[in-house]
């Protein structure tokens, strides 16, 4: 992709009369193809936008709308009631708490216990060390199906079951995060931290001072990761919560499935309100997240 | 080695500092446990305003009644049930809805897990639900569960498509009569008489089979699927599918949508697509008629169902007798039960049926009476036996379905489904 893109570039670049001469045949050739990219780029983005787009109609018309032939297209104007339906049957600034309070306290447990992990994965030596890392990987091969009931079984013997305490504690070591993250400590250089301990640093001090700023980047991308797990969670929300006033959203919005009635109105207007965050918190860390995930080769 | 234990011991104490913190925001409410005027239910969405409804008449009686209803989706309730059973009856409401075809399911799965509502006496109203729905909570000749809603089934049409194309819904009287209704339509109007799912619901095909008394399973709970009731009524839809009736609609909202949108004529199914039709096609009112599902001879039975629910108590609710109570009330309360049809459900309580809600005409579908057409097919609906196998069994009968619609004769790929099943069930 990048390639082509130079090639565009490249063919809309200034040219000296001579070269562009000599170039004509191939910017023509190079035309084409930009034509034919864009072409296939615009329906990329038609593809991948439209569900957004259908998902803002629904938000905007009356659920029976949803089901007219030919379909409607067009936004509508029941938007506020869809909103006021949908805060009357889950009181969506609650749920929508819920789901911000959880989600961003998971995030920053999990990555002070990911970041800790992973650093000792990737810079202290000592004996089992491999295996650790091993078992690890291997227990993301765990399908969360097979842990439910006895995770449910036991926070309901601790007496915590319907509390966010039961929501956040399990997926709080979070291997895929300590992956990326060990990864991405990897490539931070042992002689700086060397240099640091004759200096006369603790090894705290070297972790939170030195190494940390310096990671902001895969910080951001595991956080963004860790946010999103959380945020879209559903399954063990569902089991461990007990009372409408704790749900998270996607619980919330699952309960307006109901057997023979559903309002896509109130549905897609939930959903709408349930993507904004995640884009938000996106956007804001996008920068961090691209060069994060190319992890330690752009170091 | 210090300087790691030390870093780790760093990290502990911060998680566990912000656990704490996390603990005092939402531990504070947990179960509503030894709150003994407190009941909890779970149940979805149409089904809450009538248990609100009805706490609130139960508090008249019992003023310190309280009754927390927690509402999720259908499918959600079943993950929550399942998962409490499991781990031995925890974290679970002390009323639980559960529909007609989990029933069985759960009752086999779980024998000790609901409370025996004959033992407390809910046997002296036996005679005000229809045998079909007191047999299904039934085990050993114990009532396990509150009939509540049902699903009696009926043709719904399309009239201005009938009247466009001349025919004439009451004149249905049997499956060939709406095999040749379906002809003419398609001729005249170029619709489809009928939606299906043919390699993803077979609605059509178990409300036959309940229309002639059996199901996937016979009464002595043996695999059923190539009997003669199976076979004639999967020569019916095929028929419909052969000769172009049969417009293909994956999933739910495609079915509900043709309908609305008069893409299909007609629509075999249970009371409560009132619900959604009212609620999903609301400009189409006056444009609806029902009639009783086609016999398969002349004079047969038209009266078969799909769907229904009822009301369970978990034995490990530590509130169990006063959910009885509850429970005894809301289910022959007839305000309650009466009021459980502003939502589309359409209640087993046979008291009622002589009520103006039922006997009213109905502005929708045309001022016909509908719900007395519904209650009027109660008592003769066969009861079937669902089992603990219901959920193997539909997934071999739709793969059937789906086969014979591919081509294969009907007989083989019955058979073929029936030696499956016996070997997943075994």
């Amino acid at each position: 992709m990048a390639k082509n893109l130079e090639v565009i570039e490249q063919s809309t670049n200034k040219l000296t009369l001579a070269e562009r001469q000599q170039k004509k045949p191939k910017k023509k050739k190079n035309k084409l193809k930009a034509v034919w990219m864009y072409t296939l780029l615009g329906i990329f983005l038609v593809v991948s936008i439209f569900p957004f787009y259908w998902m803002f109609i629904g938000a905007t018309n009356d659920s029976s709308k949803m089901f007219t032939n030919p379909p409607t297209l067009l936004p509508g104007d029941q938007f506020m009631t869809n909103l006021t339906n949908l805060n009357e049957s889950i009181g969506i600034f609650r749920v929508l708490f819920n789901s911000l309070f959880v989600s961003g306290l998971y995030v920053v447990i999990a990555l002070a216990v990911c970041a800790s992990a992973a650093y000792v994965l990737a810079k202290y030596n000592f004996k089992g060390k491999k295996f650790i890392f091993t078992a690890f990987l291997l227990s993301m091969m765990i399908p969360y199906q097979a842990t439910l009931i006895p995770l449910f079984q036991m926070m309901s013997d601790f007496n915590l079951l319907n509390t966010y305490f039961a929501v956040i504690a399990p997926q709080l070591c979070f291997p895929f995060a300590i992956f990326l993250l060990r990864q991405n400590f990897l490539a931070f250089p042992t002689e700086l931290m060397e240099s640091a301990r004759l200096d006369g640093a603790s090894e705290t001090r070297i972790f939170i001072s030195i190494v940390i700023p310096s990671m902001r980047p895969a910080l951001a991308a595991a956080s963004i990761f860790l946010f999103m797990t959380q945020w879209n969670n559903f399954m063990w929300p569902l089991v461990v919560l007990n009372t409408n006033d704790m749900y998270t959203f996607p619980v919330a919005l699952s309960s307006l499935m109901g057997l023979s009635y559903i309002d896509y109105g109130q549905v897609m207007m939930g959903v709408t309100l349930a993507t904004v965050p995640i884009i938000a918190f996106f956007l804001t860390l996008q920068k961090q997240f691209i060069s994060g995930m190319l992890g330690s080769a752009l170091k | 080695m210090k300087k790691v234990t030390g870093l780790v011991s760093i990290s502990m104490i911060l998680v566990l500092s912000l656990f704490l913190a996390a603990c005092g925001n939402g531990g504070s409410d947990s179960e509503g446990s030894g709150d003994s005027n407190k009941v909890t239910a779970w149940a979805w969405n149409i089904n809450v305003p009538v248990l609100e409804k009805a706490a609130e008449k139960f508090k008249e009686e019992n003023p310190d009644f309280e009754l927390e209803v927690v509402e999720m989706g259908t499918d959600d309730v079943y993950s929550k049930l399942t998962t409490g059973l499991q781990a031995g009856g925890k974290g679970l409401p002390d009323i639980v809805l559960v529909e007609d075809d989990r029933v069985q399911g759960y009752m086999s799965a779980f024998p000790d897990a609901f409370v025996n509502v004959s033992d407390k006496g809910f046997d002296e109203m036996k005679d005000s639900f229809p045998s079909y729905k007191t047999e299904l909570v039934s085990k050993d000749g114990a009532m396990y569960g509150f009939p509540f809603d049902g699903g009696p089934t009926g043709v719904f049409y399309r009239t201005d498509i009938f009247e466009e194309a001349g025919v004439n819904a009451e004149d249905i009287k049997t499956w060939d009569d709406y095999i040749q209704a379906g002809k003419t339509i398609k001729e005249k109007t170029d619709k489809a008489m009928i939606g299906l799912d043919l390699n993803g619901d077979d609605g059509l095909y178990r409300m036959m089979l309940n229309q002639q008394g059996t199901f996937y399973f016979d009464d002595e709970k043996n695999v059923a699927l190539t009997s003669e009731e199976s076979k004639k009524a999967m020569e019916v839809q095929q028929t419909l599918n052969e000769e172009g009736l049969v417009k293909e609609t994956v999933g739910w909202d495609a079915w509900i949508s043709a309908m609305t949108s008069g893409d299909v004529a007609t629509a075999p199914s249970g009371a409560w697509l009132y619900g959604s039709i009212t609620q999903q096609g609301k400009d189409t009112s006056g444009k609806w008629g029902l009639i009783e599902l086609p016999a398969f001879e002349e004079g047969g039975n038209r009266a078969s169902n799909l769907g229904g629910s009822n009301y369970m108590i978990p034995s490990a609710s530590n509130n169990a007798d006063l959910a009885y109570d509850f429970m005894e009330f809301f289910s022959t309360n007839k305000d309650v039960q009466l009021s459980a049809m502003e939502g589309g459900l359409f209640p087993s309580l046979n008291t009622i049926y002589d009520n103006e809600a039922f006997t009213k005409e109905v502005e929708f579908f045309s001022n016909q009476p509908i719900w007395s057409l519904l209650a009027d097919e109660m008592d003769s609906i066969p009861s079937v036996n669902y089992t603990g196998d219901y959920a193997v069994a539909k997934d071999e009968a739709v793969k059937a379905q789906s086969e014979i619609a591919n081509g294969k004769a009907i007989e083989e790929a019955l058979k073929a489904s029936e030696d499956r099943l016996k070997n997943r069930i075994q």
